[in-house]
């Protein structure tokens, strides 16, 4: 390969970036500086560190956004006046007012037709789609304008819109408030898909998305909410990732060196368990039940690294493969059904990038080929901790010949 | 803390009203998901509703023998605020549980 996934979306990109997002560009066009293998979210003197759940982590960077931005707009079904069905605007629209913080009528079409245009008239539109499976109705918007104006326009139209989208299942709500569209906008052009897997990584990811000028879709693992978790902030050093690509010495002194260390701490996977024998690779709500299955197959002497992949758009193939080749083994979890879901995508550049040294094929554990079930058998279609196992299993036994 | 109404849902097909025969619950009552709550009659059986979700009952509408139209408010519940938005529950957190072992160990490492 000579480009990387990450290089290929600078290329589209390219125009605006230069033109109105010099600093991040510098942090952009710095290619292997987007995989950030640094595991350790350690707090470190002069870091600021608070425990919040990820709502309020997400609350308090849209937060943020308005205050320094102000072309960004929130918009949505209910999330103006009500909050947010999951609190996430929470507060938003007394502190911002009624024109930069509003509720939608109940038509996905016409919350992301009106984002497109509110971005060709300048703004910097996020967007909400109430739950993932309300994202269907928008496609047409999603796919036919939103991802290709820029491109269409040959860069004079472009797109900086967030699309945040309440994803995935693990709450017991009713059909399609349990979809994994990740495979679907990662397969459009002109889209970038990030999903964060814990309180840090949301606010850090939705305030770097909500910085881009392309549009993001930014999957938010739904049953991951209300966890708590430490979010390291840097306050030196706005948006940046916490205080782990921190490299000592003479960086971040200057304001393209800083915004690099933005860039390169946002982009890219994120090994958050090193581990020997295999690497479990996951995104959103699967990364933290990953590192339980990690925890116990610790227990039978296994030594497993999980790798959270973040950007599911470009996906970090050099991350990917620096940690697939080193373990030799690798497992995709996703809880969306297995057909050309993204672990296909996963493990053909595991693959690529690792064939003559994998010990055996990747596996995938992932949901089934069917309708997401509402109620109670969700527990046996999102990947539990056994299929997982089983997963690892399979692929400790394989044995070549 | 907030409030969440549940109206009195259609238990056939196309039936109207119910009376209310017995309430399993009374305001004050912690309930759980699908804990029997109320039993009522309809013009084809006497049934026992579940309860919709968990949550501390804050009122009850219609006394034994009274009889209420479908869609008007049947049970409200107090819920924490962290109560999974307008649909769904918010996840428990347990400790992780197995059945499966790990046995094969890599050759080679």
């Amino acid at each position: 390969m000579s480009n990387s996934p990450i290089d290929q979306m600078d290329v589209h990109s390219s125009d605006l970036e230069a033109a109105q997002h010099n600093v991040d560009a510098a942090g952009d066009g710095a290619g292997a500086e987007g995989i950030n293998q640094s595991p350790e979210i350690a707090a470190q003197p002069g870091h600021r560190t608070e425990i919040m759940s990820m709502q309020q982590a997400l609350n308090l960077a849209l937060r943020e956004i308005l205050g320094s931005d102000p072309k960004a707009l929130v918009l949505g079904e209910d999330v103006g006046v009500l909050g947010g069905v999951f609190r996430i605007t929470d507060g938003l629209q007394n502190e911002f007012g009624a024109e930069r913080v509003f509720d939608t009528p109940l038509a996905e079409s016409g919350i992301l037709g009106m984002s497109v245009g509110l971005a060709m008239a300048g703004l910097h539109p996020i967007p909400e789609v109430q739950f993932d499976g309300f994202s269907y109705p928008a496609v047409n918007q999603i796919v036919c304008q939103l991802a290709r104006m820029n491109y269409r326009s040959r860069g004079t139209l472009p797109m900086p819109v967030t699309l945040r989208v309440p994803s995935f299942g693990g709450i017991r709500a009713p059909e399609l408030h349990g979809e994994s569209l990740e495979s679907l906008f990662a397969h459009v052009p002109g889209l970038k898909v990030v999903s964060p897997s814990s309180p840090h990584e949301a606010y850090h990811l939705l305030k770097y998305a909500a910085s881009r000028p392309d549009p993001v879709v930014f999957m938010e693992p739904k049953s991951r909410y209300w966890q708590k978790g430490e979010v390291v902030f840097d306050d030196g050093i706005s948006g940046s990732n916490g205080g782990s690509r921190s490299h000592g010495g003479a960086s971040a002194s200057t304001a393209v060196s800083s915004g690099a260390t933005v860039a390169s701490a946002n982009l890219g996977s994120k090994v958050v368990r090193t581990g020997k024998h295999l690497t479990l690779i996951a995104w959103g709500a699967m990364v933290s039940r990953c590192l339980q299955v990690a925890e116990l197959a610790a227990e039978d002497g296994i030594d497993i690294e999980v790798l959270d992949l973040r950007w599911l758009k470009p996906i970090d193939a050099e991350g990917l493969a620096a940690s697939v080749g080193k373990t030799r083994r690798a497992v995709v979890v996703h809880e969306g059904p297995l057909t050309a879901g993204l672990g296909a995508e996963v493990a053909a550049l595991a693959t690529e990038h690792c064939f003559g040294s994998l010990k055996a094929p990747v596996e995938r554990v992932t949901g089934f080929d069917v309708p997401y079930p509402s109620g109670d058998l969700e527990d046996e279609y999102i990947p539990n901790i056994d299929r997982i196992l089983f997963g690892i299993q399979r692929v400790l036994e394989y044995r070549r010949g | 803390m907030a409030e969440i109404s549940f109206p009195l849902p259609d238990l056939g097909e196309g039936l109207i009203e119910a009376t209310v025969l017995e309430w399993l619950v009374a305001p004050g009552d912690q309930v759980e998901r699908n804990q029997p709550m109320v039993e009522v009659e309809t013009t084809k059986s006497a049934v026992e509703l579940p309860s919709p979700q968990a949550g501390k009952v804050v009122r009850i509408h219609g006394e034994p023998g009274g009889t209420i139209a479908v869609g008007e408010p049947l049970i409200v519940f107090e819920v924490p605020d962290n109560t999974a938005g307008i649909v769904g529950t918010v996840p428990a957190e347990e400790a992780p549980r197995r059945r499966v072992r790990l046995s094969a160990l890599p050759e080679d490492d």
